[in-house]
């Protein structure tokens, strides 16, 4: 769906129907633009705050805990189950642990992700923008767990002469000035920003717990135990993201990227982690030239 | 900047967004990923090699209880926990390397965390290949150097092997209260101290050269040596060193001749966006 | 027990590993190719350190006056991570030590005692000419592989790392002038007079050393002022340089361009 379900402020509205442009961009970085024969319309921005349950309705604090009730299961995500090897030890023994991807999550920061993007992308048509660059981002979680802003800030353009893009959406990207004159050089063009978020829950099983615990109650291992369930954890949030990404790109480059992995130890071996992988969609339009070697310097200053 | 070119850059500017006037069809290729940025990119491109994915390594490996309780000399189990956990990541690195047909992976990052009863390592990377090669090689190579400094080595007849390590961890020496009192109005070298911390600092240094050795390297570049005590024991204190394990592979070293040069630019600090923030 | 002037056993044995054919640097990939260029080869990265306990000194509390007890220590101190230092790279068979790095390291559990450290990467000619100073030493020197290899093509060689180092306690002002300046713009004769006298030492020092190396001069002086743990009326002045002297080979800079960069 392309329309924001909610209207833009007012205020917004007064802003960018002024004449005069503000924008994002540093003394070089608007000279680089005006090089490159792009034109700075105005500064753009698109907000938006999601809070996606944890525990109740709408939340996965149930899903997956039992395994011998079918259709409780993730069936849509990557699960891993790991079983305790032990026979029976007591009440509180985790016999059983597992692997969960929380798609519910993922998908409400997607959803808050683009609402806030698509935000910014309708002030930008309303100025008749083609693109906006300098694109900043920021993902902040607010005061209490699973509340966050999603907030872009950038700088819209028109390509002087230029045709608008396809469907009226305009491209976008993190780059300006000097890096964005070089990427078109070199035959890049920008096509969005794009941003995907993977959460795995672990639930640990006994022996994760142990490992993670330091407890050698029942005579765990005394040296040092590659602790398997969290290691594989790690992995396979960090290839959602990956795999998730590529699914967005559609055969064009990600430059760029950044990834950042933040995880949150609960109780009991217990935890979450979240990866995020942040890049710029970009499509050739010409084959490379060959570039000349650069050559070395030594300055003196 | 020449007018010359202004010009072109205005041209391209004016055929990207004509590429993007067209509505493209979705295509099934699979989408280069790569943390490089443009300039590292086409440094590459010069060099002849282009990335070809984002690959990542993470190891969690368990401290048993009771490691850091103070004793005396080298806490050998957490040095081991520690060498395990970055081999660990290392090899899944090189797997996901070779899963996409990478030659070696480029501008690593490092992150080790040591917990209380866990240590944390986590390497992220960009996998690179010649461009249009069809072989693999034996084991694709792992460093931790930017995709610039490789391209500068590799012109200059050197080729990256491996990432070389070394870790250990020691207790701290105890004085006794005599010693204490003594000591208090003396300029005196504490030399217990002193062996302890040299003995650990000197173990991480030769277990880095070892791992280089180990993957044929025949010099360590960029080394990086990280002391302190861990956050949660203060007594125990920690010494690790990084670096790129490097070989000649040219005839002999390529010299690289550079042009000196004087910028007539004051150093000055730029208004950036990020500053319209208040934070 | 090893004494305090050989080196502990186990930095005999990675040296060893070293002299094997292995070599190690923490230069940067730019600083190691300015190093070739320069005509010499890294041989290994060498260390020096030592936990040197610093005894009290009693001070007046209202005379400025220099803390020669304290200037011995730290002096002291540095010059035996430095003499370790240079042990391993004379080891090794090496010319010189550059990029020398003099950190100092306070752990809790060591009261009035701190670690002195020094690293830096050992190198060798590659011409078969011996670089080592008048003293017959391998040269240590702070400067990176880019003022390194431009050194070079001035025409001079490095001749070590020289310091001077002074501790000076600084008079408090007695309760009656700080009443009397209160509101007032002035100048406090005592702080000034006595930071130039310490810094006067400092650097007075540091010159000596260079003598003493027969050097013709100093490049990169840094002044470093710390208060380390004692409070902020007992400061430490340490200058730090590098002693060079003029080779007889003519100057080989190329002229430089100049350009003005657009980027930042």
């Amino acid at each position: 769906m392309s329309d924001s379900s909610l209207e833009l402020p007012e205020a917004a509205v007064r802003r960018l129907e002024s004449s005069a442009f503000s924008s994002g961009l540093t003394v070089p970085d608007f000279a680089a633009c005006l090089d490159l024969g792009l034109q700075p319309v105005g500064l753009v921005q698109g907000f938006c705050v999601m809070r996606w349950g944890w525990y109740g309705a709408g939340s996965g604090y149930m899903r997956g805990m039992n395994p011998y009730a079918p259709g409780q299961q993730n069936n849509s995500g990557y699960a891993e189950t790991y079983r305790c090897p032990h026979g029976f030890v007591s009440n509180e023994h985790r016999m059983w642990g597992q692997n969960l991807e929380q798609t519910w999550v993922e998908e409400a920061w997607s959803e808050g992700y683009g609402s806030a993007y698509r935000r910014m992308l309708d002030e930008a048509v309303s100025l008749g923008a083609h693109g906006v660059i300098g694109v900043t981002d920021r993902v902040n979680p607010l005061a209490d767990t699973g509340t966050t802003e999603f907030h872009f800030l950038g700088t819209a353009v028109k390509v002087e002469d230029g045709p608008p893009p396809a469907g009226g959406v305009p491209w976008t990207t993190y780059l300006a000035g000097q890096r964005l004159t070089k990427s078109i050089e070199a035959g890049f063009m920008p096509v969005a920003v794009v941003a995907t978020m993977a959460s795995v829950r672990v639930w640990a099983y006994c022996m994760t717990e142990y490992l993670m615990e330091g407890s050698r109650g029942w005579g765990g291992p005394t040296s040092p135990y590659e602790v398997e369930q969290v290691s594989k954890a790690h992995m396979a949030v960090r290839q959602l993201a990956r795999k998730q990404v590529r699914q967005q790109l559609s055969g064009d480059t990600l430059h760029g990227a950044r990834i950042e992995v933040v995880n949150r130890e609960l109780s009991q071996g217990d935890e979450v982690i979240d990866c995020t992988l942040r890049g710029n969609r970009m499509r050739r339009f010409k084959d490379f030239d060959d570039v000349p070697p650069p050559r070395p310097t030594v300055r003196l200053t | 900047m020449s007018a010359n070119g202004a010009i072109d850059a205005r041209a391209e500017m004016l055929s990207g967004a004509k590429s993007l006037a067209v509505a493209s069809p979705p295509s099934r290729a699979r989408g280069v990923t790569s943390d490089l940025s443009i300039d590292e990119a086409l440094l590459l491109h010069g060099a002849g090699w282009e990335p070809v994915d984002l690959v990542c390594g993470v190891s969690v490996v368990s401290v048993p209880i009771g490691v850091w309780n103070w004793g005396q000399g080298e806490i050998t189990v957490a040095s081991v926990a520690h060498n395990a956990a970055v081999k660990g990541a290392a090899d899944q690195l090189r797997d996901e390397c070779i899963k996409v047909h990478g030659h070696g992976v480029v501008g690593v990052r490092v992150q080790v965390e040591v917990r209380t009863h866990h240590i944390d390592v986590e390497l992220v990377g960009t996998a690179v290949r010649p461009i249009d090669a069809k072989n693999l090689p034996a084991s694709p190579f792992v460093s931790d150097l930017s995709a610039r400094d490789f391209t500068l080595l590799k012109g200059a007849g050197w080729m990256p092997v491996g990432l070389a390590f070394g870790a250990s961890f020691a207790y701290a020496p105890r004085r006794s209260a005599g010693d204490v009192m003594k000591q208090k109005t003396q300029n005196i070298e504490l030399t217990n101290f002193t062996e302890a911390m040299y003995s650990a600092r000197e173990s991480a240094m030769e277990r880095m050269q070892r791992s280089a050795l180990d993957v044929g390297g025949q010099g360590v570049v960029q080394v990086k040596v990280t002391e302190g005590p861990m956050h949660f024991a203060r007594h125990a204190v920690g010494f690790t060193a990084w670096g790129t394990a490097v070989r000649l592979v040219a005839e002999s070293h390529q010299f690289v001749q550079p042009q000196v040069i004087l910028p007539l630019n004051d150093a000055v600090v730029a208004f950036e966006a990020q500053s319209l923030r208040s934070t | 027990m090893t004494q305090p002037q050989d080196l502990p056993k186990d930095a005999a044995h990675r040296l060893e590993e070293l002299e094997h054919g292995l070599f190690t640097s923490d230069l940067s990939v730019n600083e190691f190719l300015l190093v070739k260029e320069a005509g010499f080869h890294p041989l290994g990265f060498v260390m020096g350190s030592s936990i040197y306990h610093i005894g009290l000194q009693t001070r007046k509390w209202g005379e400025s006056q220099e803390l020669t007890k304290l200037t011995e220590a730290m002096y002291t101190a540095r010059e035996l991570a430095m003499n370790r230092m240079e042990e391993e790279a004379t080891e090794l068979g090496a010319d010189g030590v550059v990029g020398v790095r003099l950190d100092v390291n306070y752990y809790e559990w060591g009261n009035d005692s701190a670690e002195f450290i020094a690293f830096g990467t050992a190198v060798k000619a590659e011409d078969g000419n011996s670089y080592r100073n008048a003293q017959g030493k391998p040269f240590t020197s702070d400067l990176s592989g880019q003022d390194f290899w431009t050194l070079m093509q001035t025409g001079h060689v490095p001749q070590g790392l020289v310091m001077g180092t002074c501790v000076y306690h600084i008079a408090h002002r007695k309760l009656t002038q700080a009443l009397g300046s209160v509101g007032q713009n002035v100048e406090l004769p005592n702080f000034t007079q006595a930071l130039y006298e310490a810094r006067e030492l400092a650097m007075t020092r540091m010159q000596d050393e260079a003598g003493q190396l027969k050097a013709s001069g100093i490049v990169g002086v840094r002044l470093e002022e710390k208060s380390h743990q004692w409070g902020s009326h007992t400061i430490e002045f340490l200058a730090l340089g590098t002693a060079v002297t003029k080779t007889t080979g003519e100057v080989t800079l190329p002229k430089p361009i100049t350009i003005i960069s657009l980027d930042n």
